[in-house]
């Protein structure tokens, strides 16, 4: 996929690093947003769902004493 | 008090981002999802600190973030020194074609002292503001910003990437465009 959306010919605000230490508009910006959606995943493991059931089953057995 | 019905709901659909920030810290899927169990654990006891209405996020990120580097003392930075042996041994090359590569960009993130990758994840990825971050780091508002500055520098040293605006197939596309189109 060609990147033909962008029809700024490298003349970005750049030096507002100021105000904008990591640069929004940065490789690295990018990047980095492109290594945490990856790592965002919708799914949760069966294991913290588990956790918070026991949680919450726990909860009025603690009351009581 | 009982724990609230919509704490729980609350706290499941916190997790995603949880792991994520987890994974970004400790660099390790098991080790992270052994600090979002502790974490999920410690926010159902203190659940009763958590004013609702406030950032929900926030708040466990902060849990997160104590746990792991509370863990880190625990364990000294033996562990961690090897990590990062193991790190410098895979070499970070710029890609050929200017193309940055995600693996390679991972590689550089992890040679980041913890302090300024977590700026720059709070800060880039997980999209908190530099005045949450610094709530969550405990520290101020300026520090975050020059640790953010900091890891950009950074990654843009290890990376072998300019600060300045890229110039990639973009501006050859557009000279062939000038000549030809006419």
């Amino acid at each position: 996929m060609s990147k033909k959306d962008e029809h700024v010919s490298g003349a970005t605000h750049q030096r507002s690093s100021n105000a904008d230490p990591l640069g929004t508009n940065s490789e690295i910006a990018r990047k980095l947003k492109q290594y945490y959606d990856e790592l965002v995943v919708d799914e949760v493991p069966d294991r913290f769902a588990d956790l918070l059931s026991q949680l919450e089953k726990a909860e009025p057995a603690r009351k009581k004493d | 008090m009982a724990v609230s019905v919509a704490f729980k709901t609350d706290l499941l659909g916190a997790i995603p981002s949880l792991r994520a920030f987890a994974v970004s810290l400790s660099q390790n899927a098991d080790k992270a999802d052994d600090l979002v169990q502790e974490t999920l654990v410690k926010a159902w006891d203190k659940h009763q600190s958590f004013q609702p209405g406030t950032n929900l996020k926030a708040w466990l990120f902060t849990i997160l973030r104590n746990e792991f580097y509370s863990q880190m003392r625990k364990r000294g930075r033996e562990v961690q020194d090897s990590d990062g042996l193991m790190t410098a041994r895979l070499a970070v090359h710029p890609s050929q074609h200017g193309q940055l590569d995600l693996k390679d960009f991972r590689a550089a993130l992890e040679k980041l002292p913890e302090d300024q990758r977590e700026a720059i994840i709070l800060i880039g990825a997980s999209g908190f503001s530099y005045e949450e971050a610094a709530e969550i780091c405990d520290c101020a508002i300026g520090t975050i910003k020059s640790r953010v500055s900091r890891a950009r520098t950074r990654l843009q040293e290890i990376l072998q990437i300019s600060g300045e605006a890229d110039f990639g197939p973009d501006s050859i596309a557009s000279q062939v465009m000038g000549s030809s189109a006419a």
